[in-house]
């Protein structure tokens, strides 16, 4: 058992330390360049995008007590998605810059989520019907987000729909500088509530009884994932299936434990969303395939294989 | 101040229905209370009232003086540990784990925690298990396991809701073998059954113990509470008769008191 873990966390470490040097040769005299301002940027941000949604979905999933639980599923992506598309539709593209386009994707991914946190932290709704209510607001933006596309122009339609599949793409460390400190506080926070969690392993009221504060773990749990997931969505777009998969394949292979099946979700996160991104990197070194798609592409066949192969 | 459990006046209502309607009484600690009542008769609900899961709509239950719903959780954990009626865990999580999280009330180190769950399953019998998962148990282990959950939440009450109702008669002994060791702990106990012959193991656990002897059986129907007597108590019979419309017999045999249904009518 433990050394299954050191050796799924070595593997990570190779993964994220080996990802810079693969993709497009380095070339000779601007080898210092392409690596140091757009590789090991683009590496840091796909870990810390790829730790923060392969948590919040552990986390997520431990409090819905559902496997479907996801950042997606409670409408903080969708949330953001709309933010986003508001900004590049109904803003005069030029002005539209990409700051602006983040700070909506922020604000969409906070409100929705909140919304569904304020219903969790009314007491009265059943976990399920939280998310419930989320699907419910995620297909109500989505509807949304799809009349604001049909209005549209081309020009905006086309960038909104390459924002939407998810990018890692950075020059220099500007993202990196912003996304580090709100994604380590909000990890930090959702390992915080471990014990919590795992005395919801027996429903919410066995662990109310166990002196568990039912209403703060949920919002805090809630709040704290769409903050980290906003911010990351954001910046980078919604990445399609890192936080319903990994947490998925690390419950398969190291089992439900919490206290590893959380830190673990972050690190196989960071290395999973890495690892996509330089196959694509490695596959079409001069298309700049949006990693979105390869993390779909490559996730989706593994958790339905993992999943069957199981139940069989 | 009082010290345990008081009910005053308590009255619960779910939608329009009213599933509690003045409901009195207290239980001291170290006490063993039986509380009885047919189907639907509001047992579950009174428990989760105690726990502070559903809120009065009138009347108030306070531990030591101070009402449930306003204690802190970690203080709330401490006074009284729940054992519900369906113990669902679809995670295959191992025993030692699952033990281990009702610690939760406890500022304590991982290795200290750990050490607490060790010594709750040693004291249920069940520490050759610490390593399986807990949705693989059968239903006696893990009813087993879930006592070692209060054990290590080492809360004053116990509140167990019908405990042995998917047990066979030896694992029902066992189970109830258990509960003694604990309230000889000092351990108050609160126990819904409908099952009348189980009251006899309460009453041996009642012989044995250090703190208040006799053991006190509670009858609820449709909310109301009928009677609150002790189990050697003559009158007893009578009134668990009229609670569950059957003519019963007290038989006492080896020091215990068992109830028997009489000639049917």
């Amino acid at each position: 058992m433990n050394w299954k873990v050191v050796l799924l966390a070595l593997l990570c470490l190779m993964i994220l330390g080996v990802a810079p040097w693969v993709g497009g040769s380095l070339g000779q005299d601007h080898s210092g360049f392409i690596l140091i301002q757009l590789r090991i940027p683009r590496v840091i941000m796909g870990g810390i995008v790829g730790a923060t949604l392969g948590l919040t979905g552990a986390v997520y999933q431990a409090l819905f007590d559902n496997p479907l639980a996801t950042p997606s599923t409670v409408g903080t992506t969708a949330g953001a998605a709309l933010g986003a598309l508001a900004v590049l539709v109904l803003v005069p593209s030029g002005a539209s810059a990409l700051p602006l386009v983040s700070l909506a994707a922020f604000a969409g991914a906070l409100a929705v989520t909140f919304t569904i946190a304020a219903i969790a932290a009314s007491g009265r709704a059943r976990i399920n019907d939280v998310l419930l209510a989320g699907i419910a607001i995620t297909l109500a933006t989505g509807a949304i987000t799809t009349g604001l596309q049909f209005q549209a122009d081309m020009a905006s339609t086309f960038e909104a729909v390459r924002w939407s599949l998810g990018q890692l793409t950075q020059v220099g460390y500007a993202g990196v500088r912003v996304l580090t400190p709100i994604a380590l506080v909000c990890c930090c926070l959702l390992l915080w509530q471990t014990r919590a969690l795992e005395a919801m392993l027996g429903g919410e009221e066995r662990a109310h009884a166990q002196g568990v504060n039912i209403r703060r773990t949920r919002t805090l749990c809630l709040a704290v994932g769409a903050i980290g997931v906003g911010a990351c969505v954001a910046w980078c777009g919604p990445i399609a299936f890192v936080g319903l998969i990994v947490p998925h394949l690390i419950r398969l292979s190291l089992g439900p434990t919490r206290r590893i099946l959380f830190p673990m979700s972050a690190l196989s996160g960071a290395a999973f969303l890495v690892l996509c991104d330089a196959l694509g990197r490695w596959w079409m070194p001069h298309a700049d395939l949006p990693v979105g798609v390869v993390t779909a592409g490559l996730g989706a066949p593994l958790l339905t294989w993992l999943v069957t192969r199981r139940r069989v | 101040m009082s010290t345990g459990i008081q009910l005053d006046n308590l009255c619960v209502s779910l939608g329009q229905r009213e599933i509690l309607t003045d409901v009195n009484f207290s239980i001291a600690p170290g006490e063993c209370v039986a509380l009885v009542g047919p189907n639907g008769a509001g047992k579950s609900t009174l428990i989760r009232a105690m726990l502070g899961l559903v809120k009065p709509s009138a009347g108030s239950v306070r531990w030591a003086g101070t009402g449930v719903r306003s204690m802190r959780g970690q203080d709330r954990a401490a006074a009284m540990a729940w054992l519900p009626q369906h113990g669902i865990i679809s995670e295959a999580v191992p025993v030692l784990e699952f033990v281990k999280a009702a610690r939760f009330r406890f500022s304590e180190t991982r290795a200290k925690s750990l050490a607490a769950a060790r010594s709750a399953l040693v004291s249920v019998g069940a520490d050759h298990m610490e390593s399986q998962a807990v949705s693989t148990l059968s239903g006696g282990e893990l009813q087993r396991v879930m006592v070692a959950t209060l054990v290590a939440q080492d809360a004053q009450l116990f509140l167990l809701d019908e405990p042995a109702n998917h047990l066979d008669p030896a694992q029902q002994t066992a189970f109830y073998g258990m509960l003694r060791r604990q309230r000889e702990a000092g351990r108050g106990v609160l126990c819904i059954t409908h099952d009348m012959n189980l009251l006899g193991h309460l009453a041996a656990l009642a012989g044995q113990g250090s703190g208040p002897q006799s053991v006190r059986v509670i009858g609820l129907e449709e909310g109301h509470l009928r009677f609150d007597l002790p189990l050697d108590s003559a009158a007893l019979t009578e009134a668990l008769s009229s609670l569950f419309g059957l003519s019963l017999e007290a038989v006492t045999r080896g020091g215990r008191r068992y109830f028997l249904p009489g000639e049917s009518p």
